[in-house]
C-alpha cells in the first residue's frame, strides 16, 4: 500500500493552509475574523488533526514494509544545475510526522483554552500552524536545500511565537535575540551545505552520502576541509538545539506565550537541530573529528544547563534550562555514535517535556490572575507553592512528568537517558561521569521545581502585601531586596525595567481588578487544558517501553531500533549487553537520582530544615550557611554562568562600535572627500571673482609678475 | 503585425502621453492621478502583451529589432530590442512604476509636472534598457537623469537641495566616463562610427584600450548600482525624496547600473572582464558586510532601508563577478527582487512616516498597536529583505553563492573568503532589520501616537493593495523561481560562452 504515500505532501499542506487562510483573513477582514475566532481555531485544530491521522497512518505503513520513499520535483533547473524539492519518508521521518503532529494538535487544543482572553487569539493560531507546517517540511526534507529552506521557516516562526505580545520590549529584546542567534547557525548551516555541495556535487542525501563515503574511502578528499564544512553544518543544529555556545536564546524565547515553549522551544523545533544531525549522521560518521567535537558539545550543554537551573526563580526558565540540557544528552547521544539513544531520547523528551510545559502554562494560567500579569511575577516561583491543593490533576500530571524527566523507572525517560549514560560511560569515562553527575543535578533541579510550586504552602498569602497596585509593590520588593542581598542588582534593574511594561498589562487586566481581591486563591484550569495534560501522561508513562531492551538480551533488540534499522545499517552500535547488565547499568544511575532528589527534598521540601516563607529567604540562608563555594556557584547559576553578561559586552557592543566607526568613515571620510571637494571648488571659485576684480593695472601686474618668474625659472632650468 | 514598431511604441507612449497632460483642465489633481495611472497600466499591460506574443523565450539573439536612422550625419540609429537580460528588467520597470504612481496619490503641490516627470521617467527607463546602440544607451541613461533631479529638488524633504546637488554631480560626473568609452569604441578600428551593440561585440580591442575602456564604463555604472566608494550619494538622495520617487529609485534606477554592467562590460568586453572579474566579486563582497554594518547605526528610517540596498547590491556585483551560469543568474534575479523589496520596503517608510510625522528610530516605538496593518506588512517585507526563503531574496542570494563556490576561476582560498565574507552579511541583514522594526513598532509608549488611537491610523485600502501588489511576485519568484529564471536563462549561458576559451 504505496499508495498513501503519494498523499504526504497532505500533512504539511493541510496546517499551511490554516495559517494562510486566517493570515488574509486577518488581514483583509480583522473584524469579522476576530468574531468568528472559535472557528477558525477548531478549523486548524482539525485540519492538523487531518495531518495527525495521515502520520499515524505513514508510521503504521513504514513499521510494516520500511520502504525509504521518495518524491522530487525540479525547483530550479536549466540545463546545468537541476535543483529538487520534494518529500523523503523513512522511519526516522515518520517518527518525526507523529511526534510534530500529537504534540502540535494537543497544544492547539490547549491553547485554546489558554490565549482565549488574549487579543492575538486568531493571531496565534495562525502562526501556531504555520510553524507545524513549516516544522512538517522541515522533517519531510529530502536534500540539503529543502533542510534549509524549511529550518530558516521555523526560526521565523519561531520569532513571530516568541515577539507574540510585542508590546512587551523583553519580548521585543528576545524575539529579535532568537533570531539573531539563529541567523549565526543557518550561517553555519548554509557555508556547510555549500561547502559539501562543492565537495560532493548533491544535495540529495543518499547521493551526498555515497560519493562523500567513496571519496573518504579514496583518499580524494581534503579531510581538513570536510572535516571545516562539518563543523559549520553543525553550527546550525548547535543554534537550533541550543547547545553550548549559542543556547542563549533559549531561556528568553520562554517570553513567548507557554503553549509556545511547550511546542516550538521543548518538543519540536530545538529538536531540529538533533534531527539534522540524526539525518546527516551518515556523513558525520566518516569524519571522527566532528564526531568527538559533537559529543563533547553535547555533555558541556548537558552539563552547563543542568547547573544553570539549579537556581532559577521563574518556572519556564527553570524549564527552559532543563531543555537545553536533555538536547545536551542527545547530541551526546549522537556524538558518541548512539543514534538510536538519542533518537530515543528526543522522543521521550519531547512528550515529557511538553507535558512540563503545558503543566506551567496551567500553573502560570491560574496564578498570575493573583500576582498579576508580569512575567516575573506569575512565573515567579518565589511566590509558588502548595499549588497542588488548589490544582491537583495539574500537580499529579507535573510530578508524572518530572519523575521521567529525572530517569525514575518506568517513566518514559529513564530508558532513553539511562542508555545515554551506559553507552557515554562505554565510550569514554569522562562523558560517562558528566551525563552521571548531569543526571543527578536534574533530578535535583526538577524536584526543586515541583516542591516550589506545588509543595509547602502558597506564599502568596503569607507575603502580606496586598497585590491590587503592581507597580508600586515591585518598587517595594526592589528596595527589599536591595537591603537584603547587594548582589541582586542585576535583578533591581530587570525589575524597573518591567515598570513600563507593567502599563500595558494594566489596562488589560483592569477588569481583573475587581476580581484579585475575592480571588485569593489559585484555581484548577479548566477542562480544555486538562484534557491534553492527561493525554501527554499517557506517553510520559508508555513510550518508554518503545526503547526498553527485550528481557532475551540480544544486543540492540528493541522495537525502536528495529524500526531505525533501515535508516542505520552502517553504524557500530554501542548498546547495553543484556538485561542483567542493563538493570545493573541502571541502579548506578538511580542511585544518583535519587541522591539528587533527597537533596532537594531537604532543601526544598515541604518538611524542610530551613524556614520557607518566602523563597528568597531560603536562598539567602543558604547563601549564609554554606561557604564561599557553594555561594559562587549559586550566583554563578542564578546570573546564568555570566555568558549572557559577556556576550553582551564582547558581540552587541562590539558590533555596534564597529558600526558607528564604519559609519564615523563613512560619513566623514567618504563623503568628507565629496564634500571636501565640493567645498573647495566653491572656495576657488569665490577666490577667483575676486581675482577678478576688472582693474586692467593689476591683470598687467600679474601678467609681468608671472613672466619674470618664468624668465627665472628659464633661466635656472638652463643653467642646471 | 509583427512588423509594427512595438518597442518604439512601448518607449514613446509615456512621454507623448505626458505631454497631453498641461493641456488639462484646471480642475483638481483627480483627473491627473488617473489619467497617469492609466497610461502606465495601458503601458504595463501593453508590455506584456508584446512580451507574450511576440518574445520567443528560447532564443538569446536580439528579438522585436528596429532600426531607424535618426540623425544621419552621426551615424546615430534609434536601434531597439530586446533579449532576456531586458525582458525582466523591462518588466520590472513597467510594474514598479505603475505602482509608484499609485503610490504618488497624495502629492498635491504641483501635480501636473509631477506626473509628467514620472511619465518622462518611465519612457526614459524602458528605452535605456529597450536600447541597442550605445550612443543610444548614453541618451536614455542622461535623459533620465532629469526627470529624477527634478522630482527629487521640487518634491524633497528638507535637505533636498543638498540631496540633487549631490546626485546630480555624481550621475551626470559619472556617465561622461560612459560617453568617452562609447565614442572609443565606436571610433576604434574602422573609419565608420559603428554604436550598434551587435557590431561592437565582434569587434576586438588591443587589452590595454580594452581595460582603459572597461574601468571607464565601470565608473559610471559604480555610481549608479551604486559601488562602495561610490554610494554616498544614495542615502542622501534616498532619504530626501519623496516615497513615490524612492520606490523609483530603489526598484529601477539602481538597476541601470547592473544592467549597463552586464551588457556592457560583460558582453563587449569580455577580456578585461576576466581580468577584473575578481575585483568584482571582492568589492562586492566588502560592500555587503560594509553597508550592512553602516546601515546598522543609522538612526533615520530612510537612510537605514537605503544602506541596506547598498548591502544587497553587493550580491549582484558577486554574482556578476562569478562568471558562473548560476551566479550571474542569481545576480539578475537579485536585480529584479531587489527592486520590489526595495520599492515596497520605501514605500512603507513614506507611509509610515505619513503617520508617525518622524522618521528617527528612536523617536519611534510602540506603533504597531495602531497600525497592525503596517506592522505586518513591514515584517513581511523585512523578512523578504533578509533573504527568507519562500521569498525570492532567498532565491537569488542562494544562486548567488551557489555561484562563486562552484566557480572554477577562483581559487580555493579566495572562494573560501569570499563565501565566509557574504555569509557575515547574512548574519547582520536581521541585525539591522529585525532592530529596526523592533524600534518602530514594539514595545510600549505613552506618545503623541496614543492621541490618534481613535481615529483611523492603519493603511487604507490604496496602500494594502500596493503592498499586496508587491507581495505577490515576491513569493511567486520565491516558491517557483524558474518562472522568471526561464526568461534569462538562455542569454545567460549565451552571455558566457564567450568567456570560454
Amino acid at each position: 500500500m504505496e499508495f498513501i504515500y503519494q498523499f504526504v505532501w497532505i500533512v504539511p499542506f493541510f496546517p499551511f493552509i490554516a495559517s494562510i487562510l486566517i493570515g488574509v483573513n486577518l488581514l483583509f477582514f480583522p473584524k469579522s475574523t476576530k468574531s468568528l475566532r472559535e472557528i477558525w481555531a477548531i478549523f486548524s485544530i482539525l485540519l492538523l488533526s487531518i495531518a495527525m491521522i495521515f502520520s499515524f497512518n505513514i508510521l503504521w505503513q513504514q513499521i510494516n514494509d520500511n520502504i525509504i520513499y521518495r518524491y522530487l520535483w525540479s525547483w530550479i533547473f536549466d540545463n546545468k544545475i537541476d535543483f529538487k524539492i520534494g518529500f523523503l519518508i523513512d522511519p526516522l521521518t515518520s517518527i518525526m510526522l507523529v511526534l510534530i503532529t500529537t504534540v502540535g494538535v494537543l497544544v492547539m487544543i490547549y491553547s485554546d483554552s489558554y490565549m482565549s482572553y488574549d487579543q492575538g487569539y486568531v493571531r496565534f493560531f495562525a502562526y501556531l500552524s504555520l510553524f507545524t507546517a513549516s516544522m512538517l517540511g522541515l522533517v519531510l526534507s529530502p536534500n540539503l536545500i529543502q533542510i534549509y529552506i524549511f529550518w530558516e521557516l521555523v526560526g521565523m516562526c519561531s520569532y513571530l511565537l516568541i515577539g507574540f505580545w510585542f508590546t512587551r520590549p523583553s519580548a521585543a529584546n528576545a524575539c529579535q535575540k532568537a533570531f539573531v542567534t539563529n541567523r549565526i547557525g543557518d550561517f553555519g548551516l548554509l557555508l556547510g551545505i555549500l561547502g559539501f555541495y562543492w565537495i560532493t556535487g548533491s544535495f540529495e542525501f543518499e547521493i551526498l552520502f555515497k560519493r562523500f563515503n567513496d571519496l573518504v574511502i579514496n583518499h580524494e578528499v581534503n579531510l581538513y576541509f570536510a572535516n571545516f564544512c562539518a563543523l559549520l553544518l553543525f553550527l546550525g543544529p548547535i543554534a537550533k538545539s541550543a547547545q553550548f555556545p549559542l543556547h542563549i536564546w533559549l531561556p528568553d524565547a520562554m517570553e513567548g506565550p507557554t503553549p509556545i515553549s511547550a511546542l516550538i522551544h521543548a518538543a519540536t523545533m530545538v529538536a531540529a537541530g538533533i534531527f539534522l544531525v540524526a539525518r546527516l549522521f551518515p556523513l558525520f560518521q566518516l569524519l571522527p573529528f566532528v564526531m568527538t567535537i559533537i559529543s563533547w558539545v553535547g555533555a558541556i550543554t548537558a552539563f552547563l544547563g543542568a547547573t544553570i537551573a539549579l537556581a532559577q526563580t521563574d518556572l519556564k526558565k527553570g524549564l527552559a534550562y532543563s531543555t537545553m540540557s536533555q538536547l545536551g544528552y542527545m547530541m551526546l547521544a549522537l556524538g558518541i555514535g548512539s543514534y538510536q539513544a538519542g533518537l530515543f531520547h528526543l522522543i521521550t523528551h519531547a512528550y515529557s517535556k511538553a507535558l512540563l510545559f503545558l503543566g506551567s502554562g496551567s500553573v502560570i494560567h491560574s496564578v498570575e490572575s493573583i500576582v498579576g500579569y508580569s512575567p516575573n511575577k506569575c512565573q515567579n516561583m518565589a511566590f509558588m507553592g502548595g499549588l497542588r491543593k488548589y490544582m491537583p490533576i495539574t500537580g499529579i500530571t507535573f510530578l508524572l512528568g518530572t519523575f521521567s524527566l529525572c530517569g525514575i523507572p518506568p517513566f518514559a525517560c529513564f530508558w532513553s537517558k539511562d542508555e545515554i549514560i551506559t553507552d557515554s560511560w562505554l565510550y569514554s569515562s569522562t562523558l560517562g561521569s558528566i551525563s552521571l553527575v548531569t543526571a543527578g543535578l536534574t533530578a535535583f533541579y526538577m524536584f526543586r521545581i515541583y516542591f516550589l510550586t506545588f509543595e509547602g504552602d502558597l506564599r502568596v498569602n503569607l507575603n502580606k502585601v496586598a497585590f491590587t497596585y503592581p507597580v508600586s509593590i515591585w518598587g517595594e520588593l526592589n528596595l527589599n531586596k536591595k537591603n537584603s542581598n547587594k548582589n541582586k542588582f542585576v535583578l533591581n534593574k530587570y525589575d524597573i525595567f518591567f515598570e513600563t511594561d507593567q502599563n500595558e498589562n494594566q489596562t488589560d487586566n483592569l477588569s481583573f481588578f475587581s476580581d484579585i481581591k475575592k480571588l485569593k486563591y489559585p484555581k484548577e484550569s479548566d477542562n480544555k487544558m486538562l484534557f491534553p495534560l492527561l493525554v501527554l501522561t499517557l506517553p510520559t508513562l508508555f513510550i518508554g517501553f518503545l526503547g526498553a531492551p527485550f528481557p532475551e538480551g540480544q544486543i540492540g533488540s528493541d522495537l525502536l531500533s528495529q524500526w531505525l534499522y533501515p535508516v542505520f545499517k552502517s553504524a557500530e552500535e554501542i548498546t547495553s549487553g543484556n538485561w542483567l547488565e542493563f538493570g545493573l547499568n541502571a541502579i548506578n544511575s538511580l542511585s544518583v537520582v535519587f541522591s539528587g532528589i533527597f537533596i532537594a527534598f531537604i532543601l526544598y521540601g515541604p518538611f524542610s530544615l530551613f524556614p520557607q516563607n518566602l523563597e528568597k529567604n531560603i536562598e539567602f540562608s543558604l547563601e549564609k550557611n554554606l561557604n564561599s563555594f557553594f555561594s559562587f556557584i549559586y550566583n554563578w547559576s542564578y546570573f546564568r554562568g555570566y555568558i549572557d553578561v559577556y556576550y553582551n559586552i564582547v558581540f552587541v557592543k562590539g558590533t555596534r562600535l564597529l558600526a558607528q566607526s564604519l559609519s564615523f568613515f563613512d560619513e566623514w571620510i567618504i563623503d568628507g572627500f565629496v564634500n571636501g571637494f565640493g567645498i573647495l571648488t566653491f572656495f576657488e571659485g569665490e577666490s577667483i571673482k575676486y581675482l577678478e576684480g576688472g582693474r586692467i593695472s593689476f591683470y598687467l601686474f600679474g601678467l609681468i609678475f608671472g613672466m619674470i618668474i618664468l624668465l627665472f625659472i628659464g633661466f635656472f632650468g638652463a643653467m642646471f | 503585425m509583427s512588423n509594427f514598431p512595438w518597442l518604439t511604441t512601448i518607449v514613446l507612449l509615456p512621454v507623448f502621453a505626458g505631454c497631453v497632460i498641461p493641456f488639462f483642465p484646471n480642475k483638481g489633481n483627480n483627473l491627473i492621478r488617473w489619467y497617469t495611472l492609466g497610461v502606465c497600466l495601458l503601458e504595463f499591460l501593453l508590455i506584456t502583451y508584446v512580451f507574450c506574443y511576440y518574445f520567443k523565450f528560447d532564443d538569446p539573439i536580439i528579438q522585436l529589432k528596429e532600426d531607424y536612422n535618426w540623425i544621419d550625419f552621426l551615424d546615430f540609429h534609434w536601434r531597439l530590442g530586446i533579449d532576456g537580460l531586458s525582458i525582466g528588467l523591462i518588466l520590472l520597470t513597467g510594474f514598479i512604476t505603475t505602482l509608484a504612481t499609485l503610490a504618488a496619490w497624495p502629492v498635491t503641490r504641483n501635480p501636473r509636472l509631477f506626473y509628467f516627470l514620472m511619465l518622462a521617467m518611465y519612457s526614459g527607463q524602458v528605452g535605456l534598457f529597450a536600447s541597442q546602440d550605445i550612443l543610444l544607451f548614453f541618451f536614455m541613461w542622461e535623459l533620465e537623469l532629469i526627470p529624477v533631479y527634478l522630482l527629487l529638488c521640487i518634491w524633497g524633504g528638507k535637505r533636498r537641495l543638498y540631496a540633487t546637488t549631490k546626485f546630480i554631480l555624481y550621475t551626470a560626473g559619472g556617465s561622461i566616463f560612459i560617453l568617452m568609452g562609447a565614442l572609443t569604441m565606436g571610433f576604434y578600428g574602422s573609419n565608420q562610427l559603428t554604436l550598434d551593440f551587435q557590431n561592437l561585440s565582434n569587434k576586438s580591442y588591443p587589452l590595454e584600450l580594452e581595460i582603459i575602456l572597461y574601468l571607464g564604463f565601470f565608473i559610471a555604472y559604480a555610481v549608479k548600482l551604486p559601488i562602495f566608494p561610490l554610494h554616498t550619494w544614495l542615502p542622501d538622495t534616498h532619504g530626501e525624496a519623496h516615497y513615490s520617487t524612492c520606490m523609483l529609485l530603489a526598484g529601477i534606477l539602481l538597476k541601470m547600473g547592473g544592467y549597463g554592467l552586464i551588457r556592457i562590460n560583460m558582453e563587449l568586453l569580455p577580456h578585461a572582464h576576466s581580468i577584473f572579474a575578481p575585483w568584482i566579486v571582492a568589492v562586492g563582497a566588502i560592500q555587503i558586510v560594509y553597508a550592512a554594518l553602516i546601515s546598522f547605526s543609522q538612526r533615520n528610517l530612510k537612510r537605514r532601508i537605503a544602506y541596506s540596498s547598498i548591502s544587497h547590491m553587493g550580491f549582484v556585483l558577486i554574482g556578476i563577478g562569478s562568471m558562473t551560469d548560476v551566479g550571474l543568474n542569481g545576480a539578475i534575479l537579485q536585480m529584479v527582487s531587489h527592486g520590489l523589496i526595495g520599492a515596497a520596503l520605501f514605500f512603507l517608510a513614506g507611509i509610515t512616516y505619513d503617520r508617525t510625522r518622524t522618521l528617527f528610530l528612536d523617536q519611534m516605538g510602540g506603533t504597531a498597536i495602531y497600525m497592525p496593518k503596517i506592522f505586518t506588512m513591514f515584517s513581511s517585507f523585512s523578512m523578504a529583505s533578509l533573504a527568507l526563503p519562500g521569498m525570492s531574496g532567498f532565491v537569488a542570494e542562494f544562486l548567488v553563492f551557489l555561484g562563486i563556490v562552484v566557480s572554477n576561476k577562483y581559487s580555493f582560498n579566495f572562494k573560501i573568503l569570499v563565501t565566509i565574507i557574504e555569509a557575515i552579511g547574512i548574519i547582520l541583514t536581521p541585525i539591522y532589520l529585525l532592530s529596526m522594526l523592533r524600534q518602530m513598532f514594539y514595545g510600549y509608549k505613552f506618545s503623541k501616537f496614543t492621541t490618534f488611537s481613535n481615529s483611523n491610523m492603519d493603511a487604507g485600502p490604496r496602500e494594502i493593495f500596493i503592498l499586496v501588489c508587491l507581495i505577490f511576485p515576491i513569493i511567486g519568484i520565491g516558491l517557483y523561481p524558474n518562472s522568471v529564471l526561464s526568461l534569462w536563462n538562455s542569454k545567460v549561458s549565451f552571455i558566457l560562452s564567450k568567456f570560454i576559451v
